[in-house]
């Protein structure tokens, strides 16, 4: 790494260090090589041309380099090939695809009883195509979400008498977008069931057991 | 002390001045010096301990305290704030007294702050072990341990800062150039990571640009310097010629000040931050090649012709390992920085390696030379073994070329293979494929812990040893006057 590797000393050198410039010395000759230096007009020093020359190119390097990566000095580049990320406000946001996103919960959530098709099976789950229970009012479909359903129901004309589970565990956006699926899928053309809808109803309700259908009745409209 | 204008014979006052100047800074000198190789000797205990983690997981990992996470932080406080900090503080003290020719006035304050800055990295370090660390790189002290250093660094400052301000020579050298730069740069960066990343922690990558500008500052602006004002006082002291030149200094110093407080940004490459931090970072650490430069022409074309010394000063010998640690540290850091290279050396052991090759290399062999020179001056007693110094000097050059060689080139080999994860699919293999590396860098660890207990047993050796008349005569010799350049 150094020269020092070069030589080795038998005896492992001296142990005491010379002296050999008092401090007074060492400063007067500094201080007259700095004057002496400035004061100086003659000649062609090639020292200061080459500091000059080594100096300009590393300026050039990395005035070259902040040209090329340093993205103008703009906050909103972090990668220095590419140009500015677009402030997020200033972009629109992704539109939400709410079908895309219903039709997720509803294959974790809601399939295994209701089928893939929405038909339910019959005598154990009902359907949930051409009904009312779907189809009708928001009020009492959002209901039987948030806090489940049990006892006998009739669902196009057939009786069921299990039990539903609550689904209160989900989002309020995810309940808006399961339902707002079930009401378009299968043939069924409902109207949309809005994120706030279903919060002000969890609000409204509180916590709860499951409903039963006559608990239901006054959410038909 | 007269007016050393009024006196055209500065030889004679020099002499009887500086002996006097040397004997006044005893306690002070002494003190901090003593801490500062106390500290390095746990550091180094410390320092084998992470580095035998890092080849055998399971060694002493059955104790919370002696875990990586703990061991390894406490070892950099210890090395940084423990030693590197103490040492410097004890070249610089005395640097600037002689420098300015004042004997130690008001030596409570130092006495004092010695007191202070140590039982604040005790503190720390306790902090540490305890579970109490932070997440900052360099900064892992709890921060309940920073006021008690800030006071004590406080005391430090005032007391360099009077000494500078009263001081009885006509001139200023470069050395109190570069100390007073970095007596004012340490709170700073010190005091703005404590607030900005500890204390109050700026929100997003703000903290992050924080930590690094004052871990690589700490290095930069703090040790740096005072390794710099070592050497540039030692080499035209112990040759007896000016350092060449010497009026390209003052460019230097004022570009390495601008230049070096931007090289830290390039560490964050590849993070989630705006790509002209980084930019700025990696021209930072190419522009200070310049003052690298000429620095490189003071020291080595100085030290031309005169390679025989190294032979007879130990100091030399240290003080001339460390510039030409530090010229090469300072090329390769600068290479290592472009985003080119950077894809292959960040996140692996070749930062490590670099980082000894700034903090060991450079400026710990710099403090050793400059403590091998002062230590015999403030205490009036000659070092006792040749044999020690020698067994000192072989062993950390070895340790430190060995350990800087494995953690690079090891380092290099690991980027290489973590961007080809076709012929390496696992990374487990190419963790595998670190060890032998590993291995040899604890060797190198085991020569540099040979190295500091020679140090420590030499050192407690001088201190016990009585100070002889035949001692004080040679060491008070009087200095001879250097001569304006041998033409």
């Amino acid at each position: 790494m150094s020269d020092q590797k070069k030589r080795n000393p038998e005896d492992g050198g001296g142990s005491v260090d010379p002296e050999a410039a008092s401090d007074e010395s060492l400063q007067e000759v500094h201080a007259s090589l700095m004057r002496k230096r400035e004061e100086k007009s003659e000649g062609f020093p090639i020292m200061p041309i080459m500091i000059v020359f080594f100096f300009s190119a590393l300026m050039l390097v990395g005035g070259i380099y902040m040209a090329n990566f340093g993205g103008r000095f703009d906050p909103m580049v972090f990668d220095e090939t590419k140009g500015p990320l677009a402030a997020p406000d200033e972009e629109d946001p992704e539109e939400l695809d709410v079908v895309a996103l219903g039709s997720r919960v509803y294959q974790q959530n809601c399939q295994a009883c209701h089928q893939a098709d929405g038909q339910g099976v019959p005598g154990a789950f009902p359907p949930l195509v051409e009904t009312e229970w779907v189809t009708g009012s928001e009020e009492r479909l959002v209901r039987v979400v948030l806090h489940g359903l049990q006892g006998p129901i009739e669902v196009r004309g057939e009786e069921y008498s299990g039990v539903m589970a609550p689904f209160g565990h989900l989002s309020d956006q995810n309940v808006a977008a399961v339902l707002t699926y079930i009401r378009q899928e299968w043939g069924n053309d409902a109207s949309e069931v809005s994120e706030e809808t279903v919060a002000e109803i969890r609000r409204e309700v509180g916590s709860r057991g499951a409903w039963t259908a006559e608990e239901l009745e006054p959410y038909t409209d | 002390m007269s007016d050393s204008s009024s006196n055209p014979d500065y030889t004679k006052q020099g002499a009887a001045a500086s002996g006097a100047i040397d004997r006044s800074m005893r306690a002070p000198v002494v003190l901090f010096a003593a801490a500062g190789v106390f500290w390095l000797l746990v550091g180094t205990l410390l320092a084998l301990i992470t580095s035998f983690k890092l080849h055998t997981p399971g060694f002493l990992g059955n104790w919370e305290w002696l875990t990586y996470g703990r061991v390894r932080p406490a070892y950099t406080t210890v090395f940084l704030y423990g030693w590197a900090t103490n040492a410097g503080l004890a070249v610089g003290f005395w640097i600037m007294a002689r420098l300015s020719r004042n004997v130690l006035q008001r030596g409570t304050i130092l006495n004092t702050a010695a007191v202070f800055w140590n039982v604040g990295v005790l503190v720390g370090v306790a902090g540490i072990f305890f579970g109490d660390l932070t997440a900052r790189e360099w900064l892992e002290m709890p921060g309940y341990a920073a006021p008690i250093l800030m006071f004590a660094y406080v005391l430090i400052a005032l007391w360099v800062v009077l000494t500078f301000q009263y001081r009885n020579s006509k001139y200023t050298y470069v050395s109190q150039w570069y100390l007073l730069a970095a007596l004012f740069w340490f709170p700073a960066i010190f005091g703005t990571a404590q607030l900005m990343a500890v204390y109050a922690p700026a929100r997003g990558v703000l903290q992050e640009v924080v930590g690094w500008w004052f871990a690589h500052n700490l290095y930069a602006l703090w040790l740096t310097p005072i390794g710099l004002a070592s050497v540039y006082y030692l080499l035209p002291k112990i040759l007896g010629k000016p350092v060449h030149s010497y009026y390209l200094t003052s460019v230097a110093f004022w570009s390495y000040l601008v230049f070096a407080g931007w090289a830290g940004m390039h560490y964050l490459a590849g993070g989630p931050v705006p790509a002209w931090i980084i930019s700025a970072g990696v021209t930072g650490a190419l522009l200070v090649l310049f003052p690298v430069f000429i620095i490189g022409i003071n020291h080595h074309r100085a030290m031309a012709g005169s390679f025989g010394m190294l032979r007879t000063s130990p100091a030399l010998r240290f003080t001339y390992f460390a510039a030409v640690a530090f010229t090469t540290v300072s090329v390769v850091a600068a290479i290592a920085a472009f985003r080119g290279v950077k894809e292959i050396v960040h996140f692996t052991y070749f930062t490590d390696g670099l980082m000894q090759w700034g903090v060991y290399a450079w400026f710990t062999m710099a403090m050793f030379g400059a403590l091998y020179y002062l230590l015999p001056r403030v205490l009036q007693r000659a070092w006792p073994s040749p044999t020690l110094i020698s067994l000192h000097f072989w062993t950390s050059a070895a340790g430190i070329g060995l350990y800087v060689f494995a953690m690079c080139v090891g380092g290099w080999i690991q980027g290489l293979q973590m961007n080809n994860p076709e012929a390496y699919p696992e990374f487990v293999d190419i963790t595998r494929n670190t060890l032998p590396w590993l291995v040899m860098a604890s060797l190198g660890g085991l020569l540099l812990f040979v190295a500091h207990v020679a140090f420590a047993i030499h050192c407690l050796w001088l201190l016990l040893r009585p100070e002889t008349a035949e001692n004080r005569s040679m060491l008070t010799a009087e200095p001879k006057t250097m001569k304006v350049a041998a033409k």
